[in-house]
């Protein structure tokens, strides 16, 4: 069977960054700094005191009204932003697969319902916790939202997730099984998530300094991001705005450690590696990497290392020092900064950052974006479990 | 292209092994329930376990030392996936070595509900009663949802395609579907389907309150007003290749419900999608809950002649690893002619509807039917 391309007529998305493309574009380009002190549970006892989080009042304003909407998780009305945006886009985008990455679901409702268990309080609310947590419910609830009901694939590869979705779906519409696939990412802060992450030290009491030298771990984040893919020439037949192609998409698994990547850099190597070659281009091609680049001391040595010697001086950045680690969402929501790249054609700029590795030589966009011309580009996602994957994107050219 | 059941295994409350569950089904056996407690509340609930035995001679694993039972359960049921293909003749006639097998070329897809809900607890338990200082980096690692898969593709050697689903029962097929997407790529020869799930009293207590969960067995099928089911846990595997011995013909990815009465029209849809002259046996997800209903109204306008088996009054409702065990059962049925006895159905509740009843069922395609609890409706249909 001849490969379709993939191409992506609509996005939406929703960050620390800003609601929507318009907002995300005008932070990313001033390389905004989206990071602030948690508000949502209590942070006294963590190392680490900062995420970047969505502000409740505006995610009120975008979800369904009645008691039905009230009872949504927060990661439910993350998502119909996200999806509400696309679709006004392009409004008869309907698809055949949903695939959705994410890392916790509803996880702050199971808080709440141990919580209450462990407390013996009134459990009146426990029914609507319980039925409202699982991972598939937000992006169940978002279709409904929009009258949609296409069958839902969630992933939930750790930190991988979103890319892996995209990834995923892009293979989907390439083998030519499916016309369209919505495709994308979510995960809202959590308190027990943010403990683990803490308990791990792995999150920083500090700025995140993703590639810096003295970086001391990440931050993390929220939001949700969902790309519309659908076959080329049935994009071209029913007129529908083209944004950018999906190219390539590379997966591996390395089996070094749970948490830990192995220190050679060869499970990032092989998904970019399997990323370019699916892409069909060399690794010369590549004009911007938006790396994972969480801003541990292991992860940044182990991608940096994979990076370096695939691509060479290649400019990289990792755009979690501005909005932090939206852990499933952030393979997605990163799949759209560079879409806007690509469209503005400038680099995303790496925040926070004060000089490199002296082992590993990247050419790291520091702390400003800047103009250029780029036209294929690679995002990276690599998470617990030793999952990795790897998207390439085009300048969509007929 | 041509997807086929190459190996299964299966870990569940009635022993280990699909020969020795099959017999057991066969003979009308079912689990024994047993009672299980937490100090969060007095309250005790029924479950189905997996029986400590059955993991004895689990090969030792540095990745299995401090993992939870989810994990084991399935290690143990994706070995035996692989083994049992050992006599399979698979690719061009040349029989399947698995020493030489590139790990590469083989995809993992872990199907999972409600993943690693005991470490989940303890983790969430310290954080509640001593604070975030008393967080535990140990545990923290095994609550994310794809640790077993991780675990499992390290026993494995597994460097290629690594995916964890996560959905309500339905999840299996949805595996299955991302297996076959999978399988159309040139560079995968082999997708490992594991779903998997372990019990605990939190669980228990989340689908009570649901008012979804049994105080005590047997489960009812069928049964108006619905008495609800009851927990159990275990792992399903099945190893997919371009031969074997069963096919899977196809898969409908189902489709969503928002309001449980909206199930049973979701339901006509996948039968009618996967009705086939051969398909004479239904292998439902009924559990005792809105599902029976949901899937009797739909089986008696699309497929009323089926006879149809539920094998959750013997092993109980095992969520995340549900539906991989209904593909095994509707592929032992093909390949043996003959389906277990339907337990617990009172015929005045069945209506209308053909029940297994232990005798020969001779079949050429079998229908998996898959109605999550909560909102996800998926099915596949088998032949020989």
């Amino acid at each position: 069977m001849k490969e379709a391309r993939v191409v992506v007529v609509a996005a939406g998305v929703v960050s620390p960054l800003g609601f929507g493309l318009v907002e995300t574009l005008e932070a990313l380009r001033a390389g905004r700094d989206c990071v602030g002190g948690v508000t949502r549970f209590d942070v006294e006892q963590c190392r680490c005191k900062t995420a970047g989080q969505i502000a409740d009042e505006r995610l009120f304003d975008h979800r369904p009204k009645g008691r039905k909407g009230k009872r949504l998780h927060r990661a439910s009305q993350m998502m119909i932003c996200a999806l509400g945006e696309a679709l006004a886009q392009d409004s008869r985008f309907e698809p055949d697969l949903t695939v959705i990455g994410t890392t916790s679901g509803g996880m702050s409702f199971g808080q709440n319902y141990y919580r209450a268990l462990h407390r013996h309080d009134e459990l009146r609310h426990a029914p609507g916790w319980i039925a409202n947590y699982p991972p598939q419910k937000p992006v169940i609830d978002a279709q409904d939202a929009f009258g949609i009901s296409a069958p839902c694939q969630v992933i939930a590869n750790a930190c991988a997730s979103g890319t892996n979705a995209i990834g995923h779906a892009f293979e989907c519409v390439r083998s030519g099984k499916y016309e369209r696939v919505l495709a994308g990412g979510y995960d809202a802060l959590s308190e027990l998530v943010f403990v683990g992450f803490d308990s791990l030290q792995a999150a920083t009491p500090e700025r995140c300094r993703p590639f810096d030298r003295n970086r001391t771990g990440m931050v993390l984040g929220e939001g949700a991001a969902i790309l519309a893919l659908e076959n080329l020439e049935h994009a071209q037949a029913r007129g529908a705005r083209i944004w950018a192609e999906i190219t390539g998409y590379g997966i591996s698994t390395d089996n070094f450690h749970l948490t830990q990547p192995d220190p050679s850099g060869t499970g990032p190597r092989q998904a970019m590696e399997r990323a370019v070659a699916s892409a069909g281009v060399r690794a010369e091609a590549i004009d911007y990497i938006n790396a994972h680049g969480t801003a541990t001391p292991f992860n940044d040595a182990a991608e940096g290392k994979a990076i370096a010697e695939l691509f060479g001086h290649v400019p990289i950045s990792s755009t979690k020092g501005m909005m932090g680690h939206s852990l499933g969402a952030a393979g997605a929501i990163e799949a759209i900064f560079c879409l806007l790249a690509l469209e503005h054609q400038f680099l995303p700029p790496n925040i926070n950052f004060r000089g490199g590795d002296e082992a590993i030589d990247l050419n790291i966009i520091a702390n400003a974006s800047r103009p250029a011309k780029i036209d294929i580009v690679l995002s990276n996602s690599f998470g617990f479990g030793g999952t990795n994957a790897s998207i390439v994107i085009q300048k969509f050219a007929a | 292209m041509s997807l086929r059941i190459a190996g299964m295994g299966w870990v569940t409350p009635l022993g280990r092994g699909i020969q020795a569950v099959w017999e057991r089904l066969l003979a009308g056996e079912e689990a024994s329930a047993q009672l299980i407690s937490d100090s969060l509340q007095e309250q005790k609930y029924p479950f189905f376990p997996v029986p400590s035995s059955v993991l004895k001679d689990l090969p030792p694993h540095p990745r299995l030392r401090r993992a939870s039972p989810i994990s084991r359960f399935a290690a143990a049921a994706g070995l035996d996936a692989l083994k049992g293909a050992r006599s399979i003749t698979l690719i061009e006639g040349r029989e399947l070595d698995l020493g030489k097998i590139d790990r590469g070329r083989v995809a993992l897809i872990f199907a999972v509900s409600n993943g690693g809900v005991v470490y989940t607890k303890r983790f969430y338990h310290d954080v509640a009663v001593s604070g975030a200082q008393s967080a535990s980096p140990l545990l923290f690692p095994e609550t994310v949802f794809n640790a077993p898969a991780s675990h499992l593709a390290a026993i494995l050697g597994i460097t290629g395609a690594t995916y964890t689903v996560v959905g309500d029962g339905a999840v299996g097929i949805l595996a299955m579907l991302m297996a076959e997407d999978l399988m159309m790529n040139a560079g995968i020869d082999f997708s490992l389907v594991v779903g998997a799930e372990e019990a605990d009293w939190l669980l228990c207590d989340a689908y009570r309150k649901w008012r979804l969960l049994k105080m005590q067995p047997p489960i009812e099928l069928f049964r108006r007003p619905p008495r609800g089911m009851i927990l159990s846990e275990g792992a399903g595997a099945i190893l997919l290749a371009r031969d074997g011995p069963i096919a899977v013909d196809k898969i409908h990815a189902g489709a969503n419900f928002s309001r449980r009465n909206e199930a049973s029209e979701r339901i006509v849809r996948i039968l009618s999608d996967l009705g086939d002259e051969r398909a004479k046996i239904l292998v439902t997800s009924a559990n005792g809950t809105f599902v029976d209903l949901a899937e009797e109204t739909a089986v008696l306008r699309e497929m009323s002649d089926a006879t149809i088996y539920s094998l959750k009054p013997a092993l109980g409702e095992s969520v995340g690893a549900s539906a991989i065990w209904q593909v095994i059962v509707a592929a032992q049925s093909l390949r043996t002619k003959r389906l277990p006895p339907l337990l617990h159905v009172d015929p005045g509740n069945i209506g209308k509807l053909s029940p297994a009843s232990g005798k020969e069922t001779p079949a050429g395609a079998a229908i998996v039917l898959s109605c999550g609890l909560n909102q996800q409706v998926a099915g596949l249909r088998l032949s020989i």
